[in-house]
């Protein structure tokens, strides 16, 4: 270091001496002084090359010339304020929405999971071919853990509900019986406490229990005693062995964790009956080297044995196996990778944006450019200065863009049902940082490379003799800057197209009759879960009290309760056997949703009905019992017959459930149980006042805002039992929305990224023809002074931007045609090729082609011959 | 358009100039224009170096610690830079010497192949 400034402190003095001596050598041989001179300077070579070589030959040069161009950079950036703060701006726009995006796609696709080893973790669920993939069976699971080879383990995950009587407000809390080896297997260690021991897998486990993290600190204040204290669920006490650690992460919300011998010990005839599946999933893991494919083969193997085995619960049953993370995403992936291409493009869109400012700048510097060539300057030099500025740009594009970014996540996280990334916390991350800071250096490259190259070619010092016209260059500028102008209009044209096609899904998603009239309906969700009401008289008992009391309060217009409700993901479904039907094998019996419903449903939800009668207070215990069935039932079973009056019975008929027939009094219109996009199935309807249920929604239409009745049914229902928590409470119109969250998300983010892309190419085809007018003044007048029409040289004018528009329009056709596809999931009822919606968008972008080229058009026109010729 | 040109010849010399530097400051110290004499007055005028270039190969050679520089004054009195072998560099000559006869041994077998066969 001191070596160095040494040998170079002198460098200019033993130039300039070399310099004398070899004059003083010419003078001696006769030349006069002045030519000597001369003849010294030019043996010598470029002074300005020799002492840059010589200074790069003391290495530190690379980072002393980054200083100076970034604060060369930064000088340049604040002489154009208006440049920079466009340029700037446009950048920040693009790079906060690719980071924003990315803090999603981080979230749910890429971050670590907190497990051990989460690669090999495998979620196991049964499926058939009439309803897809469902729950596992309790013993099921047990055969699949002794036969399977390929797991080096197993563990049954079964979500469970308990009500929290808490001191306040009663409430529903959330959680998972699971196998003791669980989370072991997992790699999660409890933060508090023990794990669960093998011992508590048989039934008559004592009842222990997990507290999740949050549940730990909102009930206990985070006691670090908590261990041993007791906890009241559903009226009995649960001993507190320990808490969850605060990133533990499940498919679903877990409040506690329990051991599945808790669970079999107050389910016994779940854990008895192999064709009960309720609500519970495998996790495995594979052994060391093996693939899920393998385990596939196994597995399918494994159920088909136990199909052979036992036909009875397991016909039509096989088993699906999907990675953790596949489980976990759900489905939202498609949507987000859309997402994630869009903003890409609206980032290119900007960086061509940026790259035309900086060739319409870098116009004016050419000069500036040819002179330090000419000076000695080499080319990469002034290239690693000019990408020097462009960084020193992006990096303030960036910085700005980690604000919009902010901004952004807290928006969309808004815009995401928070289930729907189950459990993925979406935030600015060490990962998403990086990502931005590449997002940065990318974009520096792609606006300032191309800008840079050309004007330091090596014909741009022609610009110095021929006096700063150059044409040819000037025409080569000029189709670079054609090619990005088109290229921004073809990637706005994807876009557009993109968000063109979601806006009519969803449009016609909307449109679709979820079979009922959601309006002014609230609903919410009541579980019976303690003692006093595991007997038929007192479940009934209460559901009446409850809708006695309801229904008189001011403003309730109906009010009725129902175990299933539509576009919620809690489904009953069942056999049944159709009086006199030919009998199927045991995978092949009809499999409808059932649903319990007090004798208001239909009407309350407005589900239309169409034939018959529907339930009345008649139909009680002692009545015959009798039920009604949806529209599809009535097709699919009674096609050619009146329905009503014929009888069916749950299950499969045998010695072990003798047939108790429920006669048909009614047939209702089919309802989306299953989401607006999925077509109707199979339902049955019978009377609660014959088959009491536990769980039940409460379903209530008002008169006005039916938000506002909450507090008051709320009263109401504690009135009765005051430990009695209503939960999930939502108004019917917010679960149609919510149905549609996903694809309203991805129209929403879709719409600003193409209006973005859309304002972003219109300045680049403004930014392209205002800048050719004023390079053509010259031509425009000499045509005008010609006798040219002024209406022929808007046309001119006008013609030459409609032509970028119209390649740029052919191109983004042909490529969206191609990229539509890969959204067609997110599609419904409309085809990724969809005529309307691209003829729609190409017009859309003519016209705002058209408008862009006016402005510029306009002031074409009115040139003055006179002043344009006297301009050279 | 000229600057790569020059680069380029640069770069095409630097393994040469360094070796001729080597072999002039074996005879003594000298200071930088000297060097440049030398050189072109050994070659017998052949060797046209633009006497620029001398000086980052001089700083190259520092660097690399084959020679060392001080301060003095000339034949006339005027303060210089004196440019000086070290151990290290005539080291390096030696090799540096002995790759050159090889390599132009080399292809002087390649050009004149004839005139090889007949020598030996």
């Amino acid at each position: 270091m001191r070596q160095r400034k040494r040998m170079l402190e002198h460098l200019d003095e033993d130039i300039r001496e070399h310099i004398a001596r070899e004059t003083q050598d010419n003078i001696e041989r006769g030349m006069v002084p002045e030519e000597a001179r001369y003849a010294a300077m030019r043996k010598f070579g470029n002074v300005t090359i020799v002492k840059e070589e010589t200074r790069e030959v003391w290495s530190f040069v690379g980072l002393e010339q980054l200083l100076a161009d970034i604060r060369f950079g930064l000088r340049m950036l604040r002489k154009n304020p208006g440049f920079t703060a466009v340029a700037a701006l446009t950048l920040a726009l693009g790079i906060g929405a690719n980071t924003a995006v990315f803090s999603v796609v981080y979230a749910v696709l890429l971050r670590p999971l907190p497990y051990k080893d989460p690669a090999s973790l495998v979620v196991l669920n049964e499926t058939t071919p009439r309803v897809g993939t469902v729950s596992v069976s309790y013993l099921n699971f047990l055969d699949w853990r002794d036969q399977s080879h390929t797991f080096s383990q197993m563990a049954a995950v079964r979500g469970v509900d308990f009500n929290l009587a808490g001191v306040t407000q009663p409430e529903n809390i959330r959680g998972d019986a699971v196998s003791p080896n669980f989370l072991s297997m997992m790699g999660v260690r409890p933060f508090l406490g023990r794990d669960f021991d093998a011992s508590e897998e048989k039934a008559g486990t004592p009842p222990v229990i997990l507290l999740s993290y949050s549940l730990w600190q909102s009930h206990f204040g985070g006691d670090p005693n908590v261990v041993g204290r007791t906890i009241t669920l559903d009226g009995r006490g649960f001993t507190i062995v320990g808490t969850l650690p605060p990133n533990y992460r499940s498919v679903d919300k877990t409040d506690v964790l329990l051991p599945i011998g808790v669970w079999l010990t107050d389910n016994s005839e779940d854990a008895k009956e192999r064709g009960a599946r309720g609500d519970m999933v495998v996790i495995g893991r594979l052994g060391p080297g093996l693939r899920l494919a393998q385990a596939r083969a196994e597995m399918e193997g494994i159920a088909a044995r136990l199909e052979k085995e036992y036909p009875g619960s397991n016909d039509q049953f096989s088993v699906a196996l999907q990675p953790i993370r596949d489980a976990l995403v759900g489905d939202i992936g498609p949507a987000i990778l859309v997402l994630f291409g869009a903003v890409l493009f609206v980032l290119l869109i900007a960086c061509a944006n940026v790259a035309n400012l900086f060739l319409a700048r870098g116009a004016s510097r050419t000069k500036e450019v040819a002179l330090r060539i000419a000076l000695g300057a080499s080319r990469g030099r002034i290239i690693s200065q000019m990408l020097t500025e462009s960084f020193v740009l992006a990096f303030l594009g960036g910085l700005l863009g980690l604000a919009l970014a902010l901004a952004g996540i807290d928006g969309m996280s808004r815009l995401i049902p928070m289930d729907m990334l189950s459990g993925a916390t979406v935030n600015l991350d060490g990962g998403v940082l990086l990502f931005g800071a590449a997002v940065v250096v990318m974009a520096a490259f792609i606006f300032g490379l191309a800008p840079a190259l050309h004007s330091t070619k090596p014909d741009v010092q022609s610009e110095l003799k021929e006096g700063g016209r150059a044409a040819s260059a000037g025409a080569e500028q000029n189709r670079i800057r054609g090619a990005l102008a088109i290229a921004e209009i073809s990637l706005a044209l994807i876009l557009l197209v993109g968000a063109g096609l979601m806006m009519k899904s969803l449009y016609r998603l909307l449109e679709v009759d979820p079979g009922f009239r959601p309006d002014r309906v609230l609903t919410m969700s009541l579980d019976l879960r303690t003692q006093q009401y595991s007997k038929d008289p007192a479940v009934l008992n209460f559901w009446q009290q409850v809708l006695d009391k309801v229904r008189v309060l001011p403003g309730v217009e109906g009010a009725a309760v129902g175990t299933v409700l539509p576009l919620t993901d809690s489904h009953n479904r069942t056999d049944i056997t159709i009086e006199g039907m030919a009998l199927p094998t045991p995978g092949n019996y009809p499999h409808p949703d059932y649903h319990i419903v007090s004798p208001d449903y239909v009407n309350t939800l407005t589900i239309p009905l169409l034939r018959g009668r529907t339930f009345t207070d008649a139909d009680h215990e002692n009545a015959p019992l009798v039920a009604m069935i949806n529209a599809m039932t009535a097709r699919r079973f009674f096609p050619n017959e009146d329905p009503l009056g014929k009888r069916f019975m749950f299950g499969h008929p045998s010695a072990k459930n003798p047939p108790k027939w429920c006669t048909i009094v009614g047939v209702v219109g089919d309802t989306k149980l299953y989401g607006l996009a999925n077509p109707a199935r199979l339902e049955v309807y019978v009377p609660l006042r014959q088959n009491a249920a536990n769980t039940m929604y409460l379903v209530v239409r008002s008169g006005a805002d039916p938000a506002a009745l909450t507090s008051a049914i709320r009263e109401a229902v504690q009135s009765i039992d005051k430990d009695q928590p209503l939960f999930a409470i939502s108004t019917m119109k917010e679960l149609v929305s919510n149905s549609v969250a996903t694809r309203r998300m991805t129209l929403v983010l879709l719409g600003l990224f193409s209006a973005l892309a859309l304002i972003l190419g219109a300045i680049g085809i403004y930014g392209v023809i205002s800048y050719s007018v004023v390079q053509r003044t010259h031509e425009i007048g000499i045509r005008m002074a010609l006798g040219a029409p002024r209406g022929e040289v808007f046309r001119l004018v006008v013609g030459e931007g409609l032509k970028l528009a119209g390649i740029g329009i052919a191109i983004g056709v042909v490529a969206a045609f191609g990229l539509a596809r890969l959204m067609s999931s997110l599609l419904y009822a409309v085809s990724a090729t969809d005529f309307e919606t691209f003829a729609g968008v190409a017009m859309l972008l003519a016209l705002v082609a058209l408008l862009a080229c006016y402005v510029p058009a306009r002031r074409a026109m009115r040139v003055d011959p006179m002043v344009a010729l006297k301009y050279e | 358009m000229s600057t790569e040109e020059q680069r380029e010849r640069i770069e095409l010399l630097q393994g040469t100039l360094d070796l001729l530097i080597l072999r002039t400051l074996l005879l003594g110290p000298a200071h930088g224009h000297a060097i440049a004499k030398a050189i072109e007055f050994n070659s017998e005028d052949v060797l046209q170096v633009e006497q620029g270039s001398l000086y980052p190969a001089l700083h190259r050679l520092i660097k690399r610690g084959w020679i060392s520089v001080e301060e003095g004054t000339s034949e006339n009195n005027r303060r210089a830079k004196f440019y000086k072998l070290t151990p290290k560099g005539r080291r390096q000559l030696t090799l540096e010497t002995r790759k050159w006869d090889k390599l132009a041994g080399a292809i002087a077998r390649i050009l004149r192949p004839g005139e090889q066969e007949g020598e030996s």
